[in-house]
């Protein structure tokens, strides 16, 4: 596919070099002449100038791009650019400063598609990461669905199963695997569950329990308690 | 009669109600939600400078989930 990511610093570099990875085509859009040159250094096609200016989205091809990034810190910015982003066809995901605005843009702001607080991302993170363990939350889904990320261990009940026995609660869904230290996939019906492979799953909060106690075991109760609150209170 | 301009900056996503709470001051014109880094903009219309203050920092500061105003007296 292709993309416009506007603003190279931290959020949008990184988001331009994900895609990229993945084989999409990316164009950033930089104001800076310093970071425009870092990111053109880096292999990216650079359009310089203000994102929030329709020639300036024309020369980095917006009628042509699926969907546009407004990732600069600059809210005035990453509005205008979705509004121009969205007359052109474009999916567009707008970045905002502060957690109280994802209420307001989602209710008000037609122009925009997706809202990103990369500080709310990075706190559950860093949550995750302080808990450690082997549940992990990625993402809330609704008020009462979250996906998690579990790691068998020695006390997995459903250690040396396949997928195909995996009998889930009705509210809980498989969405991936991934053997121990390789990427996560499609699930297949004969993967086996070993030590240290990985299961995502979408659950509603309800059954939660049944699941930690189907793939973790018995001894993970309260990771799972502070897993499960990650997302709401981060 | 004094015209400002008010933009208000909240701390809050409840916008309807920090909103409402701001058109029934006496002196608000309009009040509206804009993108930005500010979230509201409120026009006053009062008879004398002073009530500009009344609105704005008495009326619309202390409406609760409102962080910061500032505001521009209409000149022309």
């Amino acid at each position: 596919m292709r993309f416009i990511v506007i603003g190279s610093g931290r959020v949008g570099l990184r988001t331009a070099r994900v895609l990229r990875e993945e084989g999409h085509d990316v164009t950033i859009v930089e104001r800076d002449a310093d970071r425009a040159d870092r990111a053109s250094a880096d292999g990216f096609s650079v359009v310089e100038g203000d994102g929030s200016h329709e020639d300036v989205l024309a020369k980095a091809a917006v009628d042509r791009a699926d969907a546009v990034g407004a990732l600069t810190g600059d809210l005035n910015t990453n509005f205008a650019a979705c509004m121009i982003a969205k007359h052109h066809g474009c999916r567009t995901v707008m970045r905002i400063d502060e957690d109280y605005r994802e209420e307001i843009y989602q209710k008000y702001a037609d122009e925009v598609d997706e809202i990103i607080y990369p500080e709310r991302l990075g706190a559950i993170g860093a949550k995750n990461a302080l808990l450690g363990g082997n549940i992990r939350a990625i993402a809330d889904i609704a008020e009462h669905l979250q996906v998690l990320l579990f790691t068998i261990t020695e006390r997995s009940p459903m250690r040396g199963y396949t997928l195909s026995e995996v009998e889930l609660p009705a509210n809980a869904r498989l969405l991936a695997f991934g053997k121990r230290g390789e990427s996560m996939g499609i699930p297949l019906p004969d993967n086996s569950l070993e030590l240290g492979d990985r299961v995502a799953v979408l659950a509603d909060f309800g059954v939660l329990d049944d699941v930690r106690q189907l793939l973790v075991g018995d001894d993970a109760g309260e990771t799972l308690a502070s897993a499960a609150s990650a997302g709401g209170d981060a | 009669m004094v015209v400002a301009y008010v933009m208000v900056k909240a701390a809050s996503g409840d916008a309807d109600r920090i909103r409402g709470a701001i058109r029934e001051l006496d002196g608000v014109v309009e009040a509206h939600i804009v993108a930005g880094d500010m979230d509201f903009v409120v026009k006053v219309d009062v008879d004398e400078p002073a009530d500009v203050k009344r609105v704005a920092a008495d009326g619309i500061q202390d409406i609760a989930g409102v962080e910061d105003t500032r505001t521009y007296i209409a000149m022309g």
